[in-house]
């Protein structure tokens, strides 16, 4: 465990950077550090590492007070992964991956095997290892960082903004591979974001700070969205908060229905009658292996054309009720040209369908619950 | 030096065959020059290097330490050479010694360059994993400089071959012998000679650092 116990750093010109923090970041539990730029969370995780010795005040890892560890040795315990990588441009891969290992005294040849799990860990191929920083995407390189956190296998992870350069597909990419990993390694993780969708995500507990180093509130995201605790945390999260606040609950509760469907090779005088029956102008389009392609307007059959020359409209996207939440299944639905949430399992196939009313059902029953 | 500066008289513009006939001689000027021009630069690169290094640790010293660099390179050799006489005599160590300093007044720069060139991330990534400050500036601070290192030591080089050639009127045989004995004979072919070797050995110096510099930093980012 983490604690900060009334820690204050004042810099030498008088700024207040941190201001009296107090904070537990439990064992094996993501803390995300989320505010604007300013609010001092950067300089607060720079303190556990001792990057930065704190004016006052105390922090403990394991119950030891950190200012009485030696840094080089205190560091060599936590992974540290930064915005820009920090890689050494001069080292390969592997051998930006194996250092931490080295300082603690093992072979180079240790260093450089363990190395290569960590590099097959984080998702990437062997031959990458004897490749240069400079050779590598963004994302590759913060791949790297993050296996070079961990190369050592320390408890605690610092990570400060690891994932805020690069581009949001490839941040996605990152965010669930941290999850994945947490799952599989639960390390002791404090991670400094200005973006509330980052934190909401990954966060067990979210810390938001305001300027001038205070502690706004410290919840879980679920509560955090839905009780801010006060005007600065509700305009910090957004507007959008509520909508933010469904990825807690399970898409799984919604009751799916059968949709009306039809195959590419169903001629117009079928697909009109197959509308007719089901009562509805949309059928769904699926191919011969049930997945999903589109939606058929059966207002747009004239006459006896077929259903590919009237034309699929896109799906939107689908969800999968057993890993998506409430937000994915209302969006899908929001984004549906038929009003219609496309459900699918993890082969694509499609298992049924939810409409404006059913997610709405869904939701306030989860709310209620809440 | 003849009085009166330098006069030619084109009695023989173009000599082949006394070019061909002193071939061993052109040899023999070249190993005293190339020596006397290496070894400054090796001098000079090992003190810039202890220097830069410090330099690099402790802040304060950098700003005196580029003072210092500046006024002895802007010590003129000539000066260097007579003052030097009057105690080590007409011999290499005469030469190497300015030589030396220049080189060395050069390199600084270049190592300090080079190590304060390195990103700031980078640095605080070896400090946060745990490296101490001697281990990180030997390890990660010094290699990541070698490209801007080696910039340096490629002009130093190039100037240090082209200076050798003045040690020869304090009396020790470089490629600048070739000059001084053309003169004092009005014979163009020994100088331009000189010109042309002086030259080349200048340009073979520089094209194998640049290709070393190419294969102790596969790493380094080519523009092509």
């Amino acid at each position: 465990m983490i604690r900060f116990e009334r820690v204050t750093k004042r810099y030498a010109d008088g700024t207040l950077a941190v201001d009296d923090l107090s904070l537990e970041c439990a064992d094996g539990e993501i803390t995300v550090l989320v505010g604007t730029s300013g609010c001092g969370k950067t300089t607060s995780l720079r303190m556990i590492n001792r990057l930065v010795d704190p004016t006052s005040g105390t922090i403990r890892v394991a119950g030891k007070d950190v200012t009485k560890s030696d840094p080089a040795e205190l560091r060599r315990t936590m992974g540290y992964v930064i915005q820009q990588g920090g890689l050494f441009p001069h080292r390969t891969v592997i051998d930006n991956i194996a250092p931490v290992p080295r300082l603690l005294g093992a072979s180079r040849a240790k260093a450089r095997g363990r190395a290569y799990e960590m590099l097959t860990l984080v998702g990437l191929s062997e031959p990458m290892g004897k490749r240069y920083p400079y050779q590598l995407s963004g994302g590759q390189q913060q791949r790297v960082g993050v296996a070079r956190a961990l190369a050592a296998d320390p408890p605690v992870l610092l990570m400060d903004e690891p994932f805020s350069a690069v581009d949001p597909v490839v941040r996605s990419e990152l965010q669930q591979e941290l999850q994945r990993l947490q799952a599989q390694l639960h390390k002791t993780i404090v991670f400094v974001t200005h973006d509330v969708d980052e934190a909401v995500k990954l966060g067990d507990k979210i810390a938001v700070m305001q300027v001038g180093g205070h502690l706004v509130q410290f919840d879980t995201p679920e509560r955090i969205l839905a009780r801010p605790e006060n005007a600065f945390v509700e305009s910090f999260v957004g507007t959008d908060r509520g909508i933010r606040w469904l990825s807690f609950f399970a898409a799984k509760g919604l009751r799916l229905h059968v949709p009306a469907t039809v195959e590419t090779t169903t001629s117009a005088e079928d697909a009109r009658r197959i509308a007719r029956e089901a009562g509805t102008g949309w059928l769904l389009a699926l191919d011969a292996d049930r997945h999903p392609l589109g939606w058929l307007e059966v207002a747009t059959l004239n006459g006896g054309a077929s259903i590919e020359l009237a034309g699929l409209r896109s799906l939107g996207h689908t969800f999968k009720p057993d890993d998506d939440s409430l937000r994915a299944a209302l969006d899908a639905t929001v984004l549906s040209p038929a009003g219609v949430a496309v459900a699918v399992d993890d082969r694509g196939v499609v298992v049924g369908v939810a409409d404006h009313e059913e997610v709405t059902r869904a939701i306030r029953a989860a709310s209620g619950r809440a | 030096m003849k009085p009166g500066g330098l006069t030619f008289h084109f009695h023989k513009v173009s000599d082949w065959a006394w070019l061909t006939g002193h071939i061993g001689y052109f040899w023999q000027l070249s190993r005293t020059h190339l020596y006397i021009a290496l070894v400054s630069v090796a001098i000079g690169l090992l003190l810039a290097l202890l220097v830069g290094c410090l330099a690099a640790r402790i802040p304060t010293t950098h700003p005196p330490i580029l003072a210092v660099t500046t006024v002895l390179y802007a010590w003129p050799s000539l000066a260097a050479f007579a003052f030097l006489l009057s105690i080590t005599g007409p011999s290499d160590t005469t030469v190497i010694i300015p030589l030396s300093a220049y080189a060395f007044a050069l390199l600084v720069r270049s190592v300090t360059e080079g190590i304060n060139n390195v990103p700031d991330d980078v640095r605080i990534a070896a400090t946060a994993m745990g490296y101490r400050s001697m281990r990180r500036l030997l390890t990660i601070e010094l290699p990541a400089a070698v490209p801007v290192i080696i910039a340096g030591l490629r002009v130093a080089t190039v100037s240090s071959i082209s200076l050798a050639t003045v040690a020869s009127l304090i009396g020790v045989s470089t490629l600048g012998q070739l000059f001084v004995a053309g003169e004092n004979t009005d014979f163009l072919t020994e100088i331009i000679a000189g010109v042309v070797i002086v030259a080349m050995w200048a340009l073979v110096f520089d094209g194998l650092l640049l290709l070393s510099g190419r294969m102790l930093t596969p790493w380094a980012r080519r523009v092509s």
